[in-house]
């Protein structure tokens, strides 16, 4: 239970909805109680229609109220349920959007500490999950328990009205129902949950590992090996599921034996209380009945409250989104480039001994040329990002035109365009993702840009020409053409300063030449960095630096360089194939 | 109604035969319960002294613990079979995967594959436990209850079996119509929720081209045209719910009234008015919870089908062909292809077309060519992961219609672009061809592939775990702990290369390279890459175009021959500095 206050605590992903949009809530409350009241009274109001009918009454009219009612209640039930499952799905619905939104903000905010903490983008698809996970919190806990409340508060009151004592006792014994079975079950799943999370996880390990290792796995032949080791989470997650399964079923049967004792009390009740004339006696039967519909939303209770350790989790990471938020620096813009400064810049990763970047100085001016060449894990990706300013130097600066790059960030997209190894294609139509470059350039400049890239004959063969939507000619767009799209983008971004960060690296080298040629020959008047992991095409720069350990090993142009340095004259002879 | 493949696994007609007759039982103590509950509340209207309600109230009890403890037992004997079921599924599912071997991984995906063994096999494991029960329950429970029904008062019966085809037939109409849009919807939504991951994913590239910010909005218009489209759905979906609910309430409602009427008019009485009452909720119940239960059904069928598909698949037969020898590949055996075509799956056109060539004993040959040409698909065919459909292989003079024989491939080395490594220690991958290694021979093997100094910085040294999730290796590293495979086991003499160093930066290559070469003598090497420099090693060079051989020789017979190999090279060398 303290687990659970403590979720709220700091809480600003479900509780601000719940008060934002209280109206709409308070309806759907409404309406799933009114729901179960209907079940309820339909059962009460027959009970004593029929008992009523069963003295005779000497017209018709004396059981016509009842009947009016029956049929009230008859069709009352399923009209307030389908109500409530429209208004609360609606409900959700509308929250998700609002969610969805915030966790893009959230994570554009840390795009580059969510980078950095988690290496594969599986983190976004669970945070994606944890979207759903809160809808469903809302929709399998937070409504049934709250409706079953107040269907609870209802029955009690009702009962005390005719007799306190005996509505203490109900009371008492429904709370057993809808208060001790919901926290049982929330506090066995919860240590229960926390174990199968670990199963699961070892096996997902496993089972992913044996499925991209299947390769390796056969070649081994050790198909027992193979077997043997997903035997044992096998029977572990049997084994947790069976004693889920147990819970629950006695957990349900617990319900229903103390909804049979509140039955058998009830009647036993009516029995001293409404027996004194036959007029009375009619009542029986209606309270005998009418608990009976009643069981049904109580033992959901438990059940879906059960589910709360799942989206505990999920409320905990997507508030903890919120707290890492990074620090705003005074923003301000520049005019036409004069230069790229790198002083004296050292970098570490928090956390981290090793200086990734270690006293590197670099200046770079309009139209110059460079390329980064050096092994992974030696800092070039982090010297770009140093130098977008998605990281700040732990000495030293990096600035444009003399102003510090971090208050630059606003204008950054019209200072740096990038052409990264996996260019990001839009689920739009050609012309769009092109577009993207610059909202506001006409059909023909977009046109005029991708036949720059020498895209123009394919995207014209294309059905429907650049109205062609990217996602179905995804298959189309080889690697090469993918990145010659992102590449017109960037003609139309019409930055001074473009980033290239291996934009080769999965090309085929006949591809690769081709692709270079075209990039360097439609930026020939810009800035260009140029990260690459060998030698082709470097005839296009002016300058060629190696990274060894966070600062420059070999550097000058390349003619000096295969002229002058044997190394270099080696590396590129091999790169050639000699 | 019920999947008719359910009856095939073992053990389940028993199961069922069990279940059967609890749930016969069962009917029986509804029908009590409903008495003695009616009696008891006759009596009290007949004013008696509530004594008389002891016997009645007892028996009512002792009905409705019954009913409660016969769906416990159903579930406690119907488990046993479901948990074996789902635990054998599961073991077959992980033994196919390993017969089937890395091509069914390719075909379905690998987060398919995982998802099948784990949601899958869970989801199967929830609908084994729903059916058999719900579909017996709706089979027996109705009838038994409305056969005492009809004992009492037959024209209520009668009306109670009239509605049923009409509830069922609006269910159906309804239903289905709901249905197909509500699938469609859900194919909306799984494109919505990749669209959402995606769009977090493509962050960087809005970030990159300052879009950002105003994305956003995008995010929230996506999301809020699929709330509107989903509530149009969501409202014929629960019509479907509506009708239902308001049939089976409403037909409560109008016996209520009948028998209010029969009980005026005196042609029925009190008691078996209200069992009939008391009955009427539990006759609609079944079919209500498997309305309920729809969709857990129809997600446990389709998980079974995507199971069962894999577990019928045949195993390739004959991978004993070839007969165990150690070393498996001496100096003087020969592997001969004669006329060999491939093809990728359903592909109507084969990949590989009329594969020819010969190599003996321990020679180092080159397969090059574009991408795209077929160098990987060869590979995969010498690897035995892909089955040739025309043609002759012969190896050491027995021919086989496949490689996917076991004697070969333990003779092999398999070493990709990116070797998969397990999520185990350094040295359980270091020594996962020979697991029982000696921790000094998997020492001397790690320094031959040149990995000593890396191993002294980890922390664990030879026990640090790696892979997924653990520490990460670089490229160059993964290479050489596959490259250590091959040292550690000496019977392994031949190596299939899959472009190993087109991703790595030219000096990591070099090193790499240099280790490398060692190991290629006394091995049968098949190095397929488009780094040209690597041709300069080779003995025999495989000139490949569009899944063809087109030619094939010594590096200096191809060389001096001219045409494809010439050409391809200068193609691929690309301009040169100076």
């Amino acid at each position: 239970m303290k687990g659970f206050f403590a979720t709220f605590k700091h809480d600003h992903w479900v509780m601000p909805y719940l008060r934002r949009y209280k109206k709409l809530l308070a309806l759907v409350l409404f309406l799933g109680f009114m729901t179960f009241f209907c079940g309820g009274a339909l059962m009460f109001n027959s009970g004593y229609l029929i008992s009523r009918a069963a003295t005779h009454p000497y017209n018709i009219l004396m059981i016509y109220v009842p009947i009016v009612l029956a049929r009230a209640f008859g069709i009352g039930r399923p009209a307030f349920r389908y109500a409530e499952r429209l208004t609360s799905h609606n409900w959700v619905l509308r929250i998700v959007s609002d969610f969805r939104k915030r966790l893009y903000e959230a994570v554009e905010k840390q795009a580059v500490a969510i980078r950095q903490t988690h290496q594969t983008g599986d983190v976004l698809s669970i945070l994606a999950e944890d979207i759903d996970h809160i809808e469903n919190l809302y929709l399998r806990t937070v409504f049934p328990l709250v409706i079953g409340w107040l269907l609870y508060l209802f029955v009690v009151i009702g009962i005390g009205y005719f007799n306190w004592a005996f509505g203490l006792l109900m009371l008492i014994l429904l709370g057993v129902i809808v208060i001790l079975m919901p926290l049982l079950s929330v506090t066995v799943n919860g240590r229960r949950e926390f174990q199968a999370r670990q199963v699961q996880r070892t096996f997902y390990t496993q089972l992913t590992d044996a499925v991209l290792g299947l390769g390796d796995w056969l070649i081994s032949g050790r198909r027992q090996d193979f077997l043997a080791q997903q035997d044992a989470p096998i029977d572990q997650i049997a084994a947790l599921r069976r004693s889920d399964h147990h819970f629950q079923w006695w957990r349900n049967f617990a319900i229903q034996f103390i909804f049979g004792a509140a039955v058998i009390l009830l009647v036993w009740w009516a029995g001293v209380m409404f027996t004194h004339n036959q007029a009375e006696a009619n009542w029986v039967a209606a309270f005998g009945l009418a608990l009976f519909p009643t069981v049904e939303p109580f033992a959901d209770m438990s059940q879906g409250v059960s589910e709360w350790p799942v989206y505990q989790n999920s409320i905990q990471r997507v508030n903890a989104l919120d707290e890492n938020e990074p620090k705003q620096v005074a923003q301000t813009t520049i005019g036409a480039l004069d230069e790229l400064k790198l002083d004296h810049v050292k970098f570490t990763y928090p956390g981290a001994q090793r200086e990734v970047i270690d006293d590197l100085s670099l200046t770079l001016h309009p139209g110059e040329k460079l390329a980064l060449l050096g092994p992974s894990g030696t800092g070039k990706s982090t010297l770009l990002k140093l130098i977008l300013g998605d990281e700040t130097p732990t000495s030293g600066q990096v600035t444009l035109n003399g102003e510090p790059i971090a208050r630059l960030q606003d204008q950054r997209a019209s200072l740096f365009g990038v052409l990264d190894q996996q260019p990001y294609l839009f689920n739009t139509t050609v012309m769009n993702n092109v577009r993207l470059g610059n909202l506001n350039a006409t059909d023909e400049a977009v046109m005029a840009a991708v036949k720059a890239v020498e895209l123009d004959d394919l995207i014209t063969r294309l059905p429907a020409g650049y109205q062609t939507q990217v996602q179905e000619a995804g298959s189309r767009f080889s690697g090469g053409e993918r990145q010659r799209l992102s590449l017109a983008r960037i003609l139309l971004q019409d930055a001074p300063i473009i980033i290239l960060d291996e934009p080769t690296v999965s090309l085929d080298p006949i591809t690769e030449q081709h692709l270079l040629d075209t990039v360097f020959d439609v930026l020939h008047d810009k800035t260009i960095i140029w990260v690459t992991h060998h030698l082709a095409g470097i005839k296009h720069v002016d300058q060629v630096r190696f990274i060894e350990d966070g600062h420059f090993d070999m550097q000058g142009t390349p003619t000096e360089l295969y002229r002058d340095n044997p190394r270099f004259q080696s590396l590129y002879n091999l790169d050639r194939g000699r | 109604m019920i999947d008719k493949r359910v009856f095939k696994f073992p053990g389940v007609k028993p199961a069922a035969a069990i279940m059967a007759v609890l749930t016969f039982i069962q009917a029986f103590m509804i029908i009590f319960q409903a008495k003695y509950l009616s009696v008891a509340i006759v009596n009290l209207w007949q004013l008696k002294s509530v004594r008389t309600i002891v016997v009645p109230l007892a028996l009512f009890a002792v009905a409705f613990l019954a009913r409660h403890l016969l769906t416990l037992s159903k579930n406690w004997l119907l488990y046993p079979f479901v948990e074996t079921t789902t635990k054998t599924l599961r073991k077959q599912f992980m033994a196919k995967l390993f017969d089937l071997g890395p091509s069914v991984v390719a075909q379905k995906g690998t987060g398919n594959v995982v998802t099948m063994g784990l949601e899958g096999i869970d989801k199967i494991q929830t609908y084994l436990m729903l059916i058999i029960g719900k579909v017996l329950d709706l089979s027996l429970t109705p009838w038994i209850v409305l056969i005492y029904i009809a004992l009492i008062q037959w024209k209520e019966a009668l009306f109670l079996l009239a509605i049923y085809p009409l509830i069922i037939f609006f269910m159906i109409i309804l239903g289905l119509a709901a249905q197909a849009k509500a699938d469609r919807q859900y194919a909306g939504y799984q494109r919505l929720s990749n669209h959402f991951v995606d769009t977090l994913r493509g962050l960087p590239t809005l970030k990159q081209l300052g879009l950002n910010k105003t994305y956003a909005n995008n995010v929230y218009q996506v999301s809020e045209d699929y709330r509107k489209k989903t509530m149009s759905t969501l409202t014929i979906a629960m019509t479907s719910t509506f009708a239902l609910d308001f049939f089976t309430t409403l037909s409560i409602a109008i016996i209520a009234v009948f028998l209010g009427f029969g009980l005026m008019n005196n042609t029925i009485q009190l008691l078996p008015a209200l069992i009939i009452l008391t009955l009427a909720p539990d006759y609609f119940a079944p079919i209500r919870n498997f309305a309920n239960d729809y969709h857990a059904t129809l997600n446990g069928k389709n998980a079974l089908t995507a199971v069962l598909d894999i577990l019928q698949r045949q195993t390739p037969t004959d991978r004993d062909l070839l007969e165990t020898r150690d070393p498996v590949w001496r100096d003087d055996d020969e592997i001969r292809l004669n006329h060999v075509n491939v093809s990728y799956g359903d592909a109507k056109k084969p990949t590989l077309k009329d594969l020819n060539f010969s190599v003996r004993g321990f020679q180092k040959v080159g397969i090059i060519g574009a991408s795209g040409s077929g160098k990987s698909t060869l590979i995969n065919t010498l690897g035995g992961f892909l089955s040739p459909d025309a043609g002759q292989i012969n190896v050491r003079g027995t021919a086989v219609p496949h490689l996917d024989q076991r004697a070969w491939q333990r003779s092999f080395v398999y070493i990709p672009q990116a070797p998969y490594l397990f999520h185990a220690t350094l040295r359980d991958n270091l020594a996962f061809y020979s697991p029982t290694a000696s921790d000094a021979a998997v020492a001397a093997a790690a320094a031959k592939a040149g990995l000593t100094d890396w191993i002294a910085t980890l922390p664990d040294g030879l026990q640090t775990p790696i892979g997924e999730g653990a520490r990460g290796v670089s490229g160059g590293q993964a290479q050489r702990i596959a490259l250590a495979r091959a040292f550690l086991d000496d019977s392994r003499r031949i190596l299939l290369f899959d472009e190993p160093t087109a991703h790595l930066d030219i000096e990591t290559e070099v090193e790499l390279k240099q280790t490398m070469l060692p190991v290629f003598d006394h091995h049968l090497v098949f190095f397929a890459t488009h780094r040209l420099h690597w041709m300069n090693e080779m003995d025999y060079i495989l000139v490949m175009d569009h899944g063809e051989i087109v030619q094939q020789g010594t590096p200096a017979e191809l060389q001096q021959q001219g045409g494809a190999y010439v050409r391809l090279r200068s193609e691929m060398e690309g301009a040169t500095v100076k």
